[in-house]
Parts: C-alpha cells; structure tokens; sequence
C-alpha cells in the first residue's frame, strides 16, 4: 500500500487479511502505517457496510427535485441547437445563416462545419443557432440553408469491404488485421481441430445498439465574470467525466482551470458515450461568451441517435474445437464490426475460457462505414463476444453430450465461478432443463416451448488511485459532509462514497451528506470501464479514517482524554476506559470550529483474492414456435465484486445489467438505409428497447467477497452485468427449441427462420 | 414545429369549414397531427380544436347500434361496458393501442385515420412514392415491417388497431363536409389503396370532419376476437394484426368475416377464408386450413417472409378464439 | 378504469368565463375586452366564420398568448404561443422541471403528468389546450420538501438508478393507485407499459407500487434503516 503524504510517518503495521468467500478463505498479509485505515477483510464489522441503504438522493429524484442538467434555468437564459448533414457522403458547399439571423428572438447563428473537410455521415453538426426560445431554435434550424455536393456512401459492413465500395476515409474500409495475443498460425489452427473430438464452424452476429441514455448529450454554459471582474465559466454537462469537461473546456477557450467551474450532480444515464468536452460543452460556452447570456444546447433525440456513440455491430465467424473430455484445444476468431466513421470496432472477440493448451488465433477488422461513431459502451467488446464464444461452447458441449456448466468448468479458472454456478442452479431449477435441445418435458409437446440457458462473464477492472481525493467536514452540529468532484451518473456513487467515509469514520448514517459533481471539490474519476466505484470507495474508507483520527484529535482536549484512547464506534465516542459520548454531544464539543481533511486515495495492492470481478446468469425463456416470439421468463443473475457496500444499489446495478441485456437480447436494433444512408428509427419508437411488459422475474444475488484489493475491497460492477444476458438467453432459446439463432436481435423473423432451416434440414 | 394558429371550433361543421381553408388541419386528440408537425411533415399555418364541441366525447347506443364521437378516446372505448359486451373485438383492439398515455388522449377516431408508420414515409428527408416521389423506398430497402399484401406500389401496412375490428360489424363514419352537408362512408370504402391514390389512406375531402363512427348490432357479435403480434409486448407497432368475428348457429359457422389490419396498405377481408368457414364446425384443423387458404395470395417483400408463417398461426388462434 | 367520463370532455369555455380572465388572452389585444367577437380577435388573422351560425370560434396566435394553466392547485399565468407543449411550458415558462423530455414524441413516458386526472404525455398536449384543465406534476403531489408515499416508496425499494424517467414512473404508479386499491406486481407492470427506463429499474418500480399501497402515508422517509427496506415483498427483484 502506498503511504499517503501525511508528514507524521507512523510505524509499520502487518495485517492478516481473511480474503475470499464462504468456503474459499485466504490469509494475506499487508503493512501498513500505523494511522492508515485497517484494509477492509472478512472480519471487519460493518455498522451500515452490507446492508439495503436506500439511495442518498432517491427521494430528490423521486419527488422531481433532482436537477439535471437540461433541467437547469437561468434567468436571461438562450436556447441553441445544432444543423446537421443530411447527406451521408460528400462535401458541403455552402452555408447561408443570412434566413436565420433574421428571423425574431434568434440571437446567433454560427458555422460549425470546416467547408475544407468531407462530409462523412448523415448527422454531423455544420452550424449553430442560438434563440430566445427553444420553439425560436425550430425555426432557425430550419431557416439555415446548406448545399451539398453528394457522394456515393456505405453504411454496412458487407457493403463496405467490397472491392468497389466509396471510400469512407483516407485508406481502405477495413483494417488490415489486428491479430490478438498469443496466437498461432492457422496452420496450428487447422491441426489442433482434425484432432478435437468436437468442431464447430459457425457465423455469429450482433448489431448496433445505441446508447439511449435518457438525458440527451447537453450543456448549459454561462460566460460570466467573478467578483474580481475576472472571466469566469460556469457549465452544468450532462457527463460521465466533470474533470474531463472542464479539462477540455480549458483547451477549447483557453481559459485556466480555475476560471471553469463544471457541476454534474444529476446525470441522466451515459452507458459510455458521455465523455470529455463534447461539441455541446464547447459551442454552448462560446455561444454564451458571444450572446453575454446563459446558453442550453441540449441534443435532440435523433441527434442522439446519430452522432453521440454506439456500440458497433460484429460478425464474427468462430471455428473451435474441444477433446473428448470437453478441454478447448483450438480457437479461431474472424472478426469484422464497424464503429461508422472511427476505425475502431471493438471487435476482439474477449473470451473468458483460456485453458491451458489451447491453441488461439483471433484475427479483428475495423470496418469504416459512413455511419455516426462509436463509443465506449458498458462492458465495450464484451457483449458482441459472449454472444458468440457462450454459444460456441454450448454448441461444443451438446455435440460431446455434456452438460454445458460442467463443460465450462472445465475451461474456466475464476475461482467463485463453481460456486456461483451451484447457487445459480437451484435458483433457476437447472434439473428441468431439457436434456436435449427442443426435446424434454420442460419444452413440452406444444408450440410454445420453454428451455434453460446459462452464461458467465468476468470483468477485471479495479480502479485505481489517480489523483482521487476526498474531503471531509465535520460540523458542530454532527453533520459529516463528504465531497468529491465527480459524478453519480445513476450508479449509486453518491450514496456508496458516503456509506464507505462513514463507515470508516464511524459517524451515524443519518448524519452524512455528500456533494458530488463540482470541479471546485477534489478531484475524482471520470466514470468508465466500471472505476468509479472501486476508485472512490477506497478513497472514502482512507478519508473517513483520516478524518476520524483528525476529530478524535481535536476532540481528545476538549474532552480532557488522551486522543488514543478515543475511538468512535457505531455512532458514538467510546473511551478505554469506558465512557461514551453520543456523536452529537462530542460533535458539539468542537465549539464553532469545523474538522476538515483532504485525503488523497492510496494506490491498490498488489494482488488481492482475485483481480477480476464475476457472474454467472441462468435464463428460463418460452419460445413460440409458431410465431417466432420470444418471451423470457426468468433470469438469475450472480454477480460477484468485491466487498458489497450497499445491497440495495448493487442489485439494483445487476438488475440494470440483466435489464438491459434482455432489450440488447431482443429487441435493439439500429437500422440504416443503404440507399439514402440514413438512420431509419432515430427515436425510441422504432428503436426498441425493453418495456415494463416485456420484464420477466429477475433475481439478483450479490455474491460477497474480499478481494484485498484496495481498502474497501471494492471492484467494478456496473459493466460485467450487461454481459452474460443475451447468451443465456440465446442459449435458453436453444434448449427449448433444438435451433440456434445465431444473430442479434433474436426477433420472431430470425427465429423462424433459424426453425425453418432446421427443418428443411439445412441446421 | 411550425408556428400556427389555434382555433377553437364550436361545431364540427364549423371545424370543417375552417379545416376546408387553406392549410388547415382539425386537431381533436392531436397524436399523430403532432407527431407530424414536429417531423415537419405536416406544417398546418391553422390547427382547429373540436375539443370543445359540446358532445362530442360521447358514446351512446342508437337504435342498437354503438355511436363514437370524435372525441371519444380508445381508453373510453375499451373500458365502455356496452362495448366489450357486444363490440368486444372493436373494445379489445382500442385497449391494445399504443399505451395508457396515449389510449387516454387519442381518439377512436384519429386511430383510424391515422397516418402510416412506414419509416420512410416518416422521415422528412426522403420523397417516397406516397409523399410524390417517384417511388417506393421499401421495396429495395428495410422491409421487414413492411406489407405482405398489395404492396407493389406502396408497401405500408395500415397502422389503425380499430378499423379492422370496426370492419366485422359493417362499421361506417357519418361525416360533415366544408358545405355543411353530410354523408355516410362505409369503412369497407373509407379506405383507399395505393392502385388507386398512392398518396391518401381515406377518401375524405379536405376539411371533411368525421362527426362518428357508427357500429351496428350484430347478432352473434360476442364471437368475435382481435390479435395483434408485436416484438415487444406492450407498446409498439403490431408486426401482423386481424380481426375475427363468427356467426354461430350451434357449433357450425353461419358466417365468418376475417380482417386484417398490419398486413397491407388497407384493412383486407379475406373472404375465401370465410366463406370455408361457412358450415363448419370450427376446431384446429378448420381454422388452420382456413388461415392457410388467407395466405395464398401473399406477396412477401425480401425481408418480411416471416410474416405469412406467424399470420398463418395467428389467423388459426383467432379464429378459435372468436368462437 | 375510469369513471370520471365526464371530466375528461372539456368545459366549453363560455365567452364570458373567456373575457373574465379565466382562459385565453391574445398578448396585447386591446379589443378583447371591449368586442365580442363576430369574426375573430382584432389583429388576429381573420377566419371565415361569418356563415356560420355557431358561436364564433375562439382565435389564438400564432403569436404568444397569455394563458392560465391550474398547475399542482395553484393558477400559473404564462405567454406561450400555441405551438407550445403542455412539456415546455412546464419546463420552460414555469421551472416546473419533473417532467422530463426524453423522446419528444409520445412514446417514452418520462413527461407524464395528470391532466384532470388522467395520465398524459404532455410532449404530446398543447399547453393551450389545457386552460380549464387541472394539471397535476411530481412537483404538487406533496408539499415543499416532503414527498408522498409513492415517492417514499420508490427511494426505498431502490426504483431508480439514474433518475431521469422517474418522475414519469411516479406519476403514472401515483394514477394506478388512485385507481386500484390492490395493487400486484402484475397490475403495475400493466399500468407501466407507456414508460420505458433505460437504466432497467422496471421490476423495482412494481415492488414500490405494491410497497406504497401496503404502507401508505406511513412510510418513513429517506435514509431510513436499509434492513427493512422492500420487507414483505418476495421474490427478489
């Protein structure tokens, strides 16, 4: 453990740290210093760590009090919105604002479009109107008048690795090969599997999916002066990263980072695509310093869909192989996906079963279209390869006549995976599942057919140190006010830093408050890759420590007692020598003075229980055989990341990831016009994604573990649940039905036509 | 959208006069209007309310048969107890539209004269053949929720729930025009295909306003069944829609009218289908070889083929529903 | 469902209710209280209204209007043009911000507010349209810094991650109730199906709905216990 930058440097400390889980205990030992916080293990007694806390800032969303940033109105305040290409391809060739300015209450119009660069995708912003009303910013969009010189376009991967495809940049359309770690040739390849005793040759397929988040990409910006007549820039950004705006902001107006302020402290969902200054933080701002006035340019919904990020689609053909015993021996990827017009398609393939011996050789192409760009998005990669890889092995485990848990167990190492998966079984009643696909009294004699599926996921992101600190202030009146500068994008992080700098600190529950959101407070991460919580929980366990042993300082005279003997367990005071104080009478003691620290978080520890984090899901769906629907009637979903702070928030997070795995699973889809090249479904009307009614029964367990990995024990949860849920679907789909459906969405088209083929003999 | 001006209508013939002027449009729950003034493919300089029209949220009985005003909305429609005890297939459709927000603001009405869902036809940018351009986007393009019948021209499917239930009882809208006159429109002839004007769903006139929509008695009605198909369960566009409705004597068929709704540019009667029904008694091989007898002319476009194999096995289900 | 038929057709705004005050108001127009309208407004665009023997029609805009809308019982007095959604006149002319804009065209939910009752996307309502109208928003279900039992029990049971479509879930869990004072998970999930969640807090949204019914007023209020939290409902989530 790094030592933090207190100059007192106390002893060195050694713990035993019990890591672990139920059944799988580990000892580990770490130093420490003496003043620095015990790292959180099996043994350490929570007053309020692992229970059901209702969300700090629940009610503030739930009564509507909550404001977000496209809530947020300032008096004098302008509207702006964004014109955007309407051809796919080309160049523009000129831009009129004159209709525009002239119209009432607009205040400004701007070109945004460099006329020297090619128009790339349908959707990309060329100018800029700024009106006193948002019905005023109608108009103006409308009233800019933009010429086009139109060229040809491709918006789909078979389309775009055509030999005689428009070029949608400077080189080729698709990459030349990224070939993964670790592999062989084909040759290897191709002799590992004429000795398997088991091959599949299959094409797996994913689609585009949108991130969707409900609160649109957007930006208030005021350009105003401090009390010095300094210049000053407040921004309220819709955004995964504060520090990241303001960061960019900086850049883009040449302004200190002093003379920026951000503030996020509702967000409405990012999954990935909000992230850094967009074009929204950084034309609201100069239009602000231009207007003199506060300017909101929140994103439509269709300029949502069009340009703020996907997650790119895949097709990813899979030759593998397993011996007679269910052991991998070969595995072989082509893998093609478009991320529009960024060469970036996240198409790796991650596959969590690597036994050792296994011959590997995966072969990734980024496919340029003339599409709106990708973006992170939850778990990126990962959801487009489970499809795929969770198949394959059930495909290799039916054709052995094996049960498809044993036949990962044999190929996966994760240490909590044969536990979770015992759990997992009773909670779905895997005994039901058909022994063989399409055949057994749980598909019944019937059209509608019911099956079991299961699929597993691993995720190893831990968060770090990174300049994350937290303050903390305690009052007089007992109140403990925690403060990071980042963001809760709807994951929970306001309530888990309190719960953590509180538990550490030992205060009553009922007296934290904690501020997020504010780039004037400590530095804290963006949130992606699933960081957030691992980074500020253990921030908040070393701050709440910290803090504690600052209060018992200043405590320890007024009190006349030596500040050692102090400690404050479960909401009170307590002396060595037996005496206690309730929090609020020792808080009183400290007259009109506050306790106030900065603690800057520690680095992780070396290696803990286990460095990745883990689930298992288990699906039951009913598939109509007749009609091709697919209805899922329960998931269980295990999920395991480290210490669990807040019951209830973790669940809800696994719920999420179910959730939304199901729509993935069923019905998102983007699809594109190959002849305008357009978006054809830019709203969530025809851009599907799961209703109320399409919710099955859910069941979410957290899996407790110790991983010694930081203080709290903390790691990632938000990606990994999104991962496994479309696989165990797929495969549920399979042992009801007997057919694969190999491409994403699995809507009643694609199913019966999976049925049709099977029948006519073609599987 | 576009600026307008709002005009609060009176009388429904006073809205049809004011709907006859120049780039008008009536307004009464205003869904699918507004939806189309924000695409910008309807920029009315003049929105006429009727929802002050006094009476015209009513649904009464009238000589038997069921009348709807114009500003009666599909929750008043599927929740009416006269309704889903006599016109339970026209009642059941309306509860099935779209969701409980929109059911309480969109009128039976609207829901039948609605504008198509094609997302072509929907998106400003581009002049398919119903908006005057030269043709057809769908036809090479995204079909898949497109028409599987009558569909060479223009392949949108009829997005009302109500119009082909409405159909079983020999429905009809009363209307008065810009003149004041009135008249009586059959639903068999409201509706309007491609071959004939590609660019209108109805046979109204500009500023012609629909007063109700009138559904006779119908012995046997309570026989009757309406099923929709959609990828998500609640709350999106039916893939394939129909209408059942059987006249029994006994357990053998007296008459039989099939209708379907998502599956072509108009409402379609499958009258060959009904008339096998006739005389039979209805089990699963009736109502299957009756279904599949529905198909036979079906001109599936490069992506919706699936549509003929799940409309066979819903076309069976309704039919043994409705008896 | 419903059994309130009547309140859902409109009063017909009398001329005179008009000229007191109480609906519509053409910004500015002098002649408005001085002329009973034969045709239209004065400096409005005149309508052809002279054959008809029906009152004369009412004639607002396209300009900005004043209006009175009755928002959470109080009479909220705004300009808008009537082009304006019953949505941005909450959001924008009145700060009244709960009801979110999401999708803009009827079909997520997260603008739902009670219109007489009734549960409506105002995205997809004028604000003109509803003069007369009682119009109920998270803001008014509870007073200033409180929060009513279904807003209680969505923190609880955790019915929300990043909050965005809540409001809408509240209002329209706030309608069911009203409506069925038996609430299930199924019932719910029913009353649901015009509200979408992108974050996936559907089956938690269900459990709050039947947690509000069964606890009512009596729910304690935020950062309460955890260990209670969603007691009495099975089945996980």
């Amino acid at each position: 453990m790094a030592s933090n930058s207190r100059k007192n440097v106390a002893l060195d400390r050694e713990d035993v740290l019990k890591l672990g889980f139920a059944g799988n205990v580990v000892e580990k030992r770490v130093t420490r210093k003496d003043d620095e916080v015990r790292p959180w293990d099996l043994e350490t007694k929570f007053q309020y760590v692992g229970t059901r806390v209702p969300r700090f800032d629940g009610l503030a969303k739930a009564t509507g009090r909550a404001k977000y940033t496209y809530d947020v109105n300032l008096p004098g305040m302008l509207y702006a919105r964004f014109v955007r290409t309407t051809v796919a391809a080309g160049t523009v060739k000129e831009i009129d604002l004159s209709k525009a300015l002239a119209l009432p209450g607009v205040k400004a119009a701007e070109q945004v479009w460099d006329l020297k660069n090619p128009v790339r995708y349908a959707g990309q912003a060329v100018a800029v109107v700024c009106c006193e009303t948002s019905e005023q910013c109608d108009d103006a969009v409308r009233a800019v008048k933009v010429q086009y010189e139109r060229k040809p376009h491709v918006v789909t991967v078979e389309d775009a690795i055509k030999d005689d495809a428009p070029q949608v940049g400077n080189r080729k359309n698709a990459t030349e090969p990224q070939i993964g770690r670790n592999a062989v040739d084909v040759e290897e390849i191709d002799a590992a599997l004429k000795t398997a005793a088991a091959t599949v040759d299959v094409t797996y397929r994913t689609q585009v999916q949108t991130h969707t988040a409900l609160e649109t990409h957007g930006t208030v910006a005021h350009f105003t002066k401090d009390a010095t007549g300094a210049e000053k820039l407040y921004v309220w950004a819709s955004t995964q990263g504060t520090f990241t705006v303001r960061e960019g902001l900086c850049r883009a107006l040449k302004l200190e980072a002093n003379q920026v302020e951000v503030i996020s402290e509702f967000v409405g969902g990012g999954f990935g695509a909000k992230f850094g200054a967009d074009e929204t933080a950084i034309w609201a701002a100069r239009l602000s310093k231009k207007t003199g006035a506060p300017v909101k340019l929140m994103l439509t919904r269709k300029e949502e869909h069009l340009c703020t990020g996907n997650r790119p689609d895949s097709v990813q053909h899979v030759r593998a192989g397993c011996d007679k015993d269910g052991n991998l021996v070969a595995w072989h990827v082509r893998n093609w996906g478009t991320g529009g017009v960024v060469p970036n398609a996240g198409a790796r393939n991650p596959m969590i079963y690597t036994p050792r011996g296994m011959k590997t050789r995966k072969e990734e192409f980024a496919v340029l279209t003339n599409c709106g760009p990708q973006a992170a998005m939850r778990a990126p990669a990962h959801p487009q390869g489970a499809f795929a890889n969770e198949q394959v092995v059930d495909e290799l485990a039916e054709k052995l006549g094996m049960d498809p848990i044993a036949f990962r167990l044999k190929n996966d190492s994760y240490k909590q995976r044969p536990a979770q998966y015992e759990l997992g079984k009773k909670l779905i009643g895997w005994e039901r599942r058909n022994p063989k696909g399409g055949d057994g009294p749980l598909a019944g004699t019937g059209a509608r057919k019911r099956g079991l599926g299961v699929a597993a996921a691993t995720w190893g992101v831990n968060g770090g140190a990174d300049g994350t600190a937290v303050a903390i202030v305690i009052s007089p009146d007992g109140t403990v006010e925690v403060r990071n500068g980042c963001q809760d994008i709807g994951t929970g992080t306001r309530t888990l830093l309190g719960l953590t700098a509180g538990e550490a600190l030992g205060c009553p529950k009922e007296k934290i408050r904690v501020r997020l959101g504010h780039t004037t407070d400590p530095f804290g991460p963006a949130s992606g890759g699933s960081v957030t919580g691992p980074t500020l929980s253990a921030a908040g366990v070393e701050a709440g420590h910290a803090a504690k042993l600052a209060f018992l300082r200043k405590l320890g005279p007024k009190l006349g007692v030596e500040a050692s003997s102090l400690d404050v367990v479960a909401g009170k005071v307590t002396s060595k020598d037996g005496k206690s104080w309730s929090w609020d009478d020792a808080c009183r003691q400290l007259g009109v003075e506050s306790v106030e620290i900065t603690h800057t978080r520690g680095e992780n520890f070396d290696a803990g229980f286990q460095g990745t984090v883990g689930g298992v899901q288990l699906a039951e769906v009913e598939v109509d055989t007749e009609t091709g629907f697919v209805r899922v009637i329960k998931v269980v979903a295990i999920q395991d990341a480290g210490t669990v702070i807040n019951r209830l928030t973790f669940e809800s997070q696994v719920l999420g990831g179910v959730i939304q795995g199901i729509s993935y699973a069923l019905y998102e889809n983007r699809w594109m016009d190959r002849r305008s090249g357009f978006m054809l479904n830019p709203n969530i009307e025809s851009y599907k994604i799961a209703g109320a009614a399409d919710m099955p029964e859910i069941v979410t367990v957290a899996f407790d573990l110790a991983n010694g990995l930081n203080s709290a024990g903390v790691s990632g949860l938000g990606e990994p649940t999104v991962i496994p849920t479309a696989p165990a679907i797929a495969n549920a789909i399979a042992n009801a039905t007997g057919v694969r459906v190999r491409e994403l969405p699995m809507t009643p088209d694609r199913v019966l036509a999976a049925l049709a083929a099977a029948k006519g003999g073609a599987k | 959208m576009k600026r307008f001006e709002f005009v609060e209508a009176s009388s429904l013939a006073q809205a049809a006069k004011l709907a006859a002027q120049p780039n008008g449009a009536v307004r009464a729950g205003g869904i699918d209007l507004m939806d189309l003034q924000k695409e910008h493919l309807a920029e009315p300089d003049r929105v006429i309310s009727i929802r002050r029209v006094p009476g015209a949220a009513e649904i009464r009985e009238e000589g038997g048969a069921l009348v709807i005003g114009p500003l009666v909305t599909l929750a008043q429609l599927a929740s009416h107890p006269v309704a889903l005890a006599k016109w339970k297939a026209v009642a059941v459709a309306a509860g099935e539209a779209a969701s409980p927000q929109v059911r309480n603001q969109a009128t039976v009405i609207g829901n039948l004269l609605q504008r198509p869902r094609c997302w072509y036809f929907r998106n400003e940018l581009l002049q398919c053949a119903r908006k005057g351009g030269p043709d057809c986007l769908s036809q090479e393009g995204e079909n898949r929720y497109h028409a599987i019948f009558e569909n060479k021209d223009c392949a949108i499917v009829h997005a009302s729930n109500v119009s082909p239930a409405a159909m079983l009882f020999d429905g009809s809208v009363k209307t008065v025009k810009a003149d004041g006159s009135r008249r009586e429109i059959p639903l068999a002839k409201l509706f309007v295909k491609p071959e004939v004007d590609i660019t209108k769903e109805h046979v109204l006139e500009a500023g012609e306003v629909v007063e109700a929509l009138v559904l006779p008695a119908k012995a046997g009605g309570d026989h009757s069944s309406f099923l929709a198909a959609r990828e998500k369960s609640a709350f999106d566009w039916p893939l394939f829609s129909l209408a059942v409705r059987l006249e029994m004597s006994g357990n053998v068929v007296k008459a039989a009218q099939i209708v379907f709704g998502a599956a072509a540019p108009t409402p379609l009667r499958r009258e060959k289908a009904e008339a096998a029904l006739v005389g039979k008694a209805i089990d699963e091989a009736t109502a299957r070889a009756a279904a599949a007898l529905c198909f036979e002319d079906a001109t599936p476009m490069t992506q919706n083929g699936y549509k003929v194999a799940m409309g066979t096995a819903l076309t069976a289900r309704a039919i043994l529903a409705a008896v | 469902m419903k059994s309130q038929d009547e309140s859902k057709e409109p009063q017909p705004l009398s001329r005179r209710r008009f000229l007191q005050g109480v609906g519509i108001h053409s910004v500015g127009a002098v002649a408005m209280a001085t002329t009973l309208p034969k045709v239209a407004l004065a400096g409005e665009p005149s309508v052809d209204a002279s054959a008809l023997q029906d009152p004369a029609p009412n004639t607002l805009g396209p300009d900005a209007v004043e209006v009175t809308l009755q928002v959470n019982g109080e009479a909220r007095k705004l300009q808008v043009e009537p082009r304006v959604t019953l949505l941005d006149a909450l959001r924008e002319r009145l700060d009244l911000t709960a009801a979110k804009k999401v999708c803009d065209r009827g079909t997520c939910g997260a603008c739902t507010v009670l219109v007489d009752g009734e549960l409506r996307y105002s995205c997809m309502t004028l604000a003109v349209e509803c003069v007369g109208s009682k119009i109920e928003t998270v803001e008014g279900l509870a007073p200033a810094g409180q929060a009513s039992a279904v807003s209680e029990a969505f923190a609880q049971c955790d019915a929300l991650q990043c909050g965005f479509c809540t409001p809408g879930f509240v209002m329209t869990i706030t309608h069911h109730l009203r409506n069925e004072k038996s609430p299930t998970l199924e019932s719910a999930k029913r009353a649901c199906q015009g509200n979408l969640c992108r974050c996936g807090t559907y089956n938690r949204v269900f459990e709050a709905a039947v947690l509000a019914a069964t606890k009512g007023a009596g729910l304690p209020s935020g950062g309460g216990t955890g260990a209670g939290a969603g007691a009495g409902l099975k089945g996980g989530n």
